[in-house]
């Protein structure tokens, strides 16, 4: 049982990188817009030379 | 959606005769006007063509109107909603058009072609578009210029201040579900581990260790994201009264509290599993109710606003200015251009007008207006340009006094949610008194349980899966209800509607579509169908008056008429081939009497005789039917004439019909109705709907209809089928059905395991765990309702 001792403190750091991106992702406005992300993966750039 | 064939490739409006025509995508395509094909020429020369493969609704027609947007630059303007941030400046505006996923990839593209420091998010769930840009190297109105010649067209949004709170509010809302869900899964895992220790067999040491890491995770779930929870619990007791929170608040707070207590002095129970499981399901159940509600909100303040925000005003040296209409102030004189809408009440100056006061009075057609005469803001001003001097302004304008009728008929509602409300905190305060009973009853026998079986009893009682029953199946049947395009702005009219016997109809706009249509000709001289038709709309083609367009419609080359003049009031008349025609009313044209329908004659003789009608929606006769089959009952009320009125209900085979009926009246006969025991529904969408859209029991507006129609409206159809209100009644009989099954399964559940809890035959992790099956029964219940066909 002694294993415990490692493998729950690394479940708890695990769940809290976990908190940690999340609450990362919720500040950069990763979830404020849900539609309009998904159709961008649709959309190719026709021509790529014009980016700068 | 890709365009119908017969309509315009980038609107989907109706084409004329001759349509412009351009190739995009190797296909050539027609357009209803020079601006469409102009804004569907840029797109496909800016390789932005995909555009029209991946949208899901059009935008509007595009305009080359030269609106320059140079009052956007107004320092009131600016300091109101211009921000200055890293690398230039921010505005967000809202842009009604902007629906589907495709419009914001197109505007985003488009503007950031422009100049590369203009950085665009446009956000179709919302509506709203915020642009940053550098004003040094781009100007605003070119931004805003191009916007609207793509065919979205930007307005003011709400204040900033107020949008950034909304945002936060979102987030803080998103990272409490988070948390609870991370830390409410992890902290269960380890009451699972205690709970399969049934024997007991577990060292001490290992299970204080667990216990602690469990506590130690549900601390930020309880505290953190279960504060909404506690901090009702704290508003109830400061106020005495009695709502879910207190019971929800308190049975967390309780369940954490005795855990933490047990852990400490190594009792032999903990139930932070109860706790943690708790706050999750019930935040996710509101969540979802509350995003669904907010998603709604945000679309209807981006539709159509009845008042400009800006307008023009004349100056004493006769220049005219763009202001906020914040700053018109009565006897200002106004300028307002064709097709725009009037900034505020006041007496129309210089010449005749035709207006459009759908919104206002319900009358279909644009009524004509002489100089003199009371014009009303919120009504749009029809082919030509007018003058009027400001009477009233801003709140005292006859639109705002409709606004707060509304509010006033808003108010009187909601008696019946009144009456759940007491209800339930009798139910609580039942519950609460149930749980100290149990602790009295058990303190003189068994001291070391009595905690332990008052928590069982409070986590048994506690209506998590009653509490859960009713607004799980209604975030279902708003998620289904939202993808057939019906929008809830109130979630308990779900379960009026589904009562609902009696459905009010107003014809003006919502059987019938805006246009004017001709109907029949009747001939009285050797003219044929086709040449009265050609003079008609020849004699037509200057007159502002409504009917203009079913003429030009029908008849497609024009003539060249000589020595035209309007009448006043009564009709056009013009020469062509020697000849002396006139057009309009009976007595002028052909010298009858007024039948109401438009006469060809040349003063004495008629030639032809021209009937117009309004075009019945196409899906109305299926609605009718539809929701005869569904048992309800039609009726017609509208502001129109008896005749036009009578010839609708006819061809929708509605027996019962009022006709000139005044908001007052169509409130009246809702009334009338409510009183003789009869649910009814409202569909409307003029502003003088807006005082029986909300003392109907429920009511349904379109969200192209006027803004103040969406606030006291229960359900807002986006998109024009009629066929939506059959459909959404289906859905709430469905959720009702559901609903009352939930309710059935919660209250037997918790009427069942209440008395064995109170006996002591329950410990509170198996309360816990009766509960969370019961509540996920009822989850999984309702998300029946989500599948939907379409």
């Amino acid at each position: 049982m002694t294993m415990l001792l490692l493998l729950v403190p690394i479940s708890v750091l695990l769940l809290g990188a976990a908190i940690g991106a999340f609450v990362w992702a919720v500040r950069g406005g990763q979830f404020d817009d849900l539609d309009t992300a998904p159709l961008q993966i649709l959309a190719d750039d026709p021509n790529p030379s014009d980016a700068d | 959606m890709n365009t119908a064939a017969g309509a315009c490739f980038h609107c989907g409006e109706a084409l004329p005769a001759q349509p412009p025509r351009m190739v995009v995508d190797d296909v050539p395509r027609d357009f209803c006007c020079p601006g469409c094909a102009t804004a569907a020429q840029w797109i496909r020369d800016a390789g932005l063509a995909q555009y029209y493969t991946l949208r899901q609704s059009n935008p509007a027609r595009s305009t080359e109107s030269g609106d320059d947007f140079a009052e956007w630059l107004h320092p009131d303007i600016v300091s109101a909603h211009v921000q200055a941030v890293a690398g230039g400046l921010e505005i967000t505006v809202a842009v009604r058009e902007l629906r589907c996923a495709a419009c914001a990839w197109l505007i985003d593209r488009f503007l950031v072609r422009l100049d590369a420091s203009v950085d665009v998010s446009a956000n179709a769930a919302t509506s709203r578009v915020r642009l940053r840009w550098n004003p040094q190297r781009i100007a605003l109105p070119v931004l805003l210029q191009q916007m609207a010649a793509l065919g979205f067209a930007p307005t003011l949004a709400g204040s900033p201040a107020q949008q950034r709170e909304e945002q936060r509010q979102h987030r803080r809302e998103l990272l409490r579900l988070g948390v609870a869900g991370l830390g409410a899964m992890q902290a269960m895992m380890f009451a699972e581990a205690l709970y399969l220790d049934t024997a007991g067999q577990m060292a001490p040491a290992t299970r204080d260790f667990l216990r602690w890491t469990a506590v130690l995770l549900s601390t930020p779930v309880v505290f953190y994201a279960g504060w909404p929870f506690i901090a009702g619990l704290l508003r109830d007791l400061r106020r005495g009264a009695l709502s879910m929170d207190l019971l929800a608040g308190s049975a967390i707070l309780l369940a954490y509290a005795a855990s933490l207590i047990e852990t400490l002095r190594g009792g032999a129970h903990i139930w932070i599993d109860a706790a943690v499981m708790f706050v999750f399901l019930l935040l996710a159940a509101r969540q979802l109710e509350a995003w669904a509600r907010r998603r709604a909100r945000a679309r209807t303040e981006a539709l159509a606003q009845a008042v400009p925000a800006f307008a023009s005003r004349e100056g004493s040296d006769g220049s005219t200015q763009r202001v906020p209409v914040t700053q018109v102030r009565a006897g200002d004189v106004l300028r307002v251009a064709a097709g725009e809408a009037l900034p505020a009440d006041g007496v129309l100056l210089d010449a005749p007008a035709a207006l459009d006061e759908s919104l206002l009075s319900g009358e279909a057609l644009p009524q004509r207006r002489e100089p003199g005469e009371r014009v009303l803001a919120g009504s749009s001003c029809g082919d030509a340009p007018l003058r009027l001097r400001v009477s009233q302004a801003g709140a005292a304008t006859q639109l705002a006094a409709l606004v707060r009728l509304v509010d006033q008929a808003q108010a009187q509602r909601p008696q019946l949610a009144r009456l759940a409300d007491r209800v339930a905190a009798w139910f609580i305060g039942g519950l609460l008194a149930a749980a100290a009973l149990t602790f009295v009853l058990w303190w003189p026998t068994d001291p070391t349980r009595a905690f332990e079986i008052m928590l069982a009893v409070l986590v048994v009682s506690c209506p998590c899966a009653l509490s859960l029953a009713v607004p799980a199946a209604l975030a279902a049947a708003q998620d289904s209800l939202a993808r057939l395009g019906v929008l809830v702005l109130r979630a308990d009219a779900l379960d009026t509607l589904a009562r609902v016997d009696v459905l009010l109809l107003d014809k003006t706009g919502t059987l019938t579509t805006s246009k004017s249509q001709l109907r029949e000709v009747s001939l009285y001289s050797s003219h044929d169908r086709a040449q009265v038709l050609q003079l008609a709309s020849a004699l037509q083609a200057g007159a502002t008056h409504p009917l203009a367009a079913a003429f030009a419609e029908a008849a497609n080359e024009p003539l060249a008429v000589s020595d035209w003049r309007r009448v006043a009031g009564q009709g056009v008349q013009a020469s062509f081939a020697g000849h002396s025609y006139r057009l309009g009313r009976a007595e002028f044209a052909v010298g009858g009497a007024d039948d109401g329908a438009v006469w060809l004659g040349d003063g004495r003789k008629p030639f032809a005789r021209f009937g117009i009608g309004q075009h019945l929606r196409a899906d109305a006769a299926a609605m009718a039917q539809a929701l005869r089959a569904q048992g309800v009952q039609l009726e017609l009320a509208s502001g129109d004439a008896a005749a036009a009125v009578a010839e609708i209900a006819e061809a929708l085979g509605i027996a019962q019909f009022r006709a000139r009926q005044s908001p007052p009246d169509k409130l009246a006969r809702a009334r009338e109705l409510q009183a003789q025991g009869r649910v009814v529904a409202m569909l409307g969408d003029g502003i003088n709907d807006a005082p029986v859209l909300a003392g109907a029991n429920v009511s349904f507006a379109f969200a192209e209809g006027a803004v103040t129609t969406h606030r006291a409206a229960d359900f807002l159809l986006t998109g024009s089928s009629l066929l939506r209100v059959p459909e959404a009644i289906a859905i709430a009989r469905r959720t009702r059905r559901i609903v009352r099954q939930n309710l059935a399964w919660a209250l037997a559940y918790n009427a069942l395991a209440l008395p064995f809890a109170a006996a002591g035959w329950i410990a509170p992790g198996l309360a816990a765990l009766g509960m969370t099956t019961s509540s996920l029964l009822v989850v999984l219940n309702a998300l029946r309702l989500r599948r939907v066909k379409t």
